[in-house]
C-alpha cells in the first residue's frame, strides 16, 4: 500500500475533520466568556469574564436580560429521563430475554421494536399528539404523551445493546443453576442478571441520554410544560445571549461527570466479575 | 416425552408474556399514532375547528400549493446535499479508523472523539454555528486574517448552505461508526493477497474495499436519511426561516392548530421516508451482512 503517502494523508484528514467537529464547540467555549451585559454573542469578545456563568446561577445584579428560565425545566427532564431509562430498560431485558428463543413471528417483533428508532421524530410527536388532542380528547404532559414517545423511542435501543450482550451469553450457567432446582425467576436474579449488568448499564446510559435531548418528540406530545430542550428552543425565537452558550458548556460538563459515573460502575463490575472468575479458579 | 411437550409449552408462555408489555407499548405509543396521522389527515378543518368528517380538501390544498409542493422539493434536494456531503466527509475518516490505524486503542480513541460532541444539547450545538458562520463569525475573522479574502462572505449564514453545513457536521458521525466498524472487519489476508499479487491501493480499493464496506455506508444512510428528512430545528435556527423543510411546516401547522394539513405534510414524509429506507434496503441485504 501506497501507507508512506496514504496514511499521513488520511491521518492529516481526520485532524481537520476533528478540528470540524469541535470548531462549534470551541467557538461556543470562546464566547461563553464574553463580557457582560452588553457583550452579546459574537466576537470579538469585548473583554474576558464569567459574567454569563454567574447570570445563569441569579449571582449578578438584575439587568435588562432576564435569567434563563430553566431550573424546572431541567428538573422535570431529569425527572422524566430517568422514568424513561427504568421502563425501556426493563422493556429491553424483557424483549431481548424473550429473542433468546426462537418463537413464530420474530420478524415481525424485530422490526416493530427497531421501527422506534427508525421513524422521525416529528412524526411519532405529531401522531401521538392528534391520537390524545383529537381522537381521545385527552390533555398532553410530559410525564404521559411525551413520556410514551420517549420510551417508544429509547426502548429499541435498549432492546438491540441487550441483544447483543445475550447473543454471547453463555447459557450453561443457567441451565446449571435450573439443573440444581433453582426457579427460573432466582435464576435470573442471582445468575442472569449479574452476568448481564453491564449491558443493562449501556442500555440505562443510551436510553437516559437520549431522552434527556430528546426534543422533535417533546415539541409535539408534551403540554404546557416545557422539558429542557424545549426551554433552550424558546430562546431561539428572541434574542441570544451568551448565557445559553455558558449553559451549554455546563450541561457538557454534567454530561462527562455522568459518563465517568458509568464507566466508574462498569469498571467495578468488571473487576468484581474477574475476582468472582479467580475465586472460581482457586476452588 | 410429555413433559419435554409440557416444558416446551411453558417456555412459550414464557416468552409471550416477556414480550407482551413491548409489543403493546410499540403498538400503542408508535404504530396506533402514525396510523392516526393517516387517518387525520382526511378530516374537515375550519378555520377553528377540525372534524372527523371525510375530506380530500387538505391534500388537494397540499398539491395545489407552491409553497407545499415546493417544500417537498426543498427536502428532497437538502437531503441529497447532506447526504453525499456526510459521505464524501465521512468515508476518509472512517477509511483511517476502520482499516489504516492498527492499534485497537487508538482506533477506539479516535471513535470516542467523535463522540463526544454529542454530549452537547443537540440545540445548543445548532446555535453554536451561528458565531462560527456569521459576518463577523470565527470563519470570516480567520479567512481574513488570513488575507485569504477581503471582504467577509456574507452567504455563510442564515442561506441553505448553512443549513447544509451545520447538518453536515451533526450527521456526518453516524456515517463514520458504521463504515469505520465494517471496515475494521475485513480480513487483512485479503488485502495482502491482493497486493501480492500486484494490485495497486486504487484497484484494491475498488474491488475489496470498498464493496466490503458497502454495508456500512447502507447503515450510515439510513441514518442520516432517517434524521434528516425529519429535521426542522437545524433548518430553523440556520436559514433564518428561509428553507422550509416538510418538519418545519407541520411545525408551523400544529403551530396555527391546521392538524388535518399537518396530517397530510406528515404522510407524505412517511411515505418518502419509507421509499427511501427501502431503497436502501434493497442495495444491500443487511441481515445477511451482519
Amino acid at each position: 500500500m501506497e501507507s508512506r503517502i496514504l496514511k499521513p494523508a488520511l491521518g492529516l484528514y481526520v485532524a481537520l475533520f476533528v478540528l470540524f467537529l469541535y470548531g462549534p464547540f470551541v467557538v461556543l467555549t470562546i464566547i461563553s466568556f464574553q463580557q457582560g451585559p452588553e457583550g452579546g454573542p459574537q466576537f470579538p469578545i469585548i473583554e474576558w469574564s464569567t459574567y454569563w456563568y454567574r447570570h445563569i446561577f441569579g449571582l449578578t445584579p438584575p439587568s435588562r436580560i432576564a435569567p434563563l428560565p430553566f431550573g424546572e425545566a431541567l428538573l422535570r427532564s431529569l425527572v422524566l429521563a430517568f422514568m424513561t431509562m427504568v421502563v425501556s430498560t426493563v422493556l429491553g431485558v424483557m424483549s431481548a430475554q424473550a429473542f433468546r428463543r426462537k418463537f413464530k413471528g420474530s420478524g415481525v417483533v424485530f422490526y416493530l421494536i427497531v421501527l422506534g428508532m427508525m421513524v422521525p421524530g416529528v412524526l411519532t410527536g405529531l401522531g401521538t399528539s392528534l391520537l390524545a388532542n383529537n381522537v381521545i380528547g385527552i390533555e398532553r404532559h410530559w410525564y404521559t404523551t411525551a413520556f410514551a414517545t420517549h420510551v417508544a423511542y429509547t426502548f429499541p435501543f435498549a432492546f438491540l445493546v441487550m441483544l447483543a450482550i445475550l447473543n454471547r451469553f453463555d447459557a450453561s450457567v443457567e441451565e446449571a443453576s435450573w439443573s440444581l432446582g433453582v426457579d427460573p425467576w432466582t435464576t435470573f436474579r442471582k445468575v442472569t442478571f449479574p452476568l448481564i449488568f453491564p449491558g443493562v448499564l449501556s442500555a440505562m446510559l443510551f436510553a437516559f441520554t437520549l431522552s434527556l435531548d430528546e426534543f422533535p418528540r417533546t415539541l409535539f406530545a408534551s403540554g404546557r410544560d416545557q422539558t429542557l430542550p424545549l426551554a433552550i428552543y424558546g430562546t431561539f425565537s428572541v434574542e441570544i445571549h451568551p448565557n445559553i452558550f455558558a449553559f451549554g458548556v455546563l450541561t457538557t460538563l454534567f454530561s462527562f461527570a455522568l459518563l465517568s459515573v458509568y464507566g466508574l460502575l462498569m469498571a467495578m463490575s468488571v473487576r468484581r466479575a474477574r475476582k468472582m472468575a479467580m475465586q472460581e479458579d482457586i476452588a | 416425552m410429555s413433559s419435554q411437550i409440557s416444558i416446551q409449552k411453558r417456555q412459550s408462555k414464557t416468552t409471550r408474556w416477556l414480550l407482551a408489555p413491548g409489543i403493546i407499548w410499540m403498538s400503542l405509543f408508535l404504530v396506533v399514532p402514525i396510523l392516526m396521522i393517516v387517518y387525520v389527515s382526511f378530516w374537515t378543518q375550519t378555520t377553528f375547528n377540525i372534524s372527523p368528517d371525510p375530506t380530500l380538501a387538505s391534500w388537494k390544498q397540499f398539491f395545489s400549493s407552491d409553497t407545499y409542493t415546493g417544500s417537498l422539493w426543498t427536502t428532497v434536494r437538502i437531503w441529497l446535499i447532506v447526504l453525499a456531503c456526510t459521505f464524501v466527509v465521512g468515508y476518509p475518516t472512517a477509511l483511517f479508523v476502520g482499516l489504516f490505524v492498527k492499534s485497537k486503542t487508538l482506533s477506539t480513541v479516535l471513535l470516542v472523539i467523535c463522540v463526544i460532541p454529542f454530549w452537547t444539547s443537540f440545540l445548543i450545538r445548532v446555535l453554536a454555528w451561528r458565531p462560527m458562520l456569521g459576518k463577523e463569525g470565527a470563519i470570516n475573522i480567520v479567512l481574513l486574517k488570513l488575507g485569504i479574502i477581503q471582504q467577509p462572505i456574507e452567504v455563510l449564514l442564515f442561506t441553505e448552505l448553512s443549513v447544509i453545513i451545520g447538518m453536515t457536521q451533526i450527521y456526518c458521525v453516524f456515517m463514520v461508526g458504521p463504515i469505520a466498524f465494517m471496515l475494521s472487519r475485513i480480513d487483512r489476508n485479503i488485502i495482502e493477497a491482493a497486493r501480492d499479487l500486484g494490485a495497486g491501493f486504487g484497484r484494491i480499493f475498488w474491488k475489496i474495499i470498498f464493496p466490503l464496506s458497502l454495508p456500512g455506508v447502507v447503515v450510515g444512510a439510513i441514518f442520516v436519511s432517517v434524521m434528516v428528512l425529519g429535521e426542522f430545528a437545524t433548518s430553523g435556527a440556520l436559514s433564518g426561516r428561509k428553507v422550509n423543510l416538510l418538519g418545519n411546516i407541520i411545525v408551523t401547522q400544529v403551530g396555527s392548530l391546521k392538524w388535518a394539513m399537518a396530517s397530510v405534510v406528515g404522510v407524505i414524509l412517511t411515505v418518502v421516508m419509507g421509499i427511501v429506507i427501502a431503497g436502501f434496503l434493497r442495495i444491500v441485504d443487511l441481515k445477511r451482512e451482519l
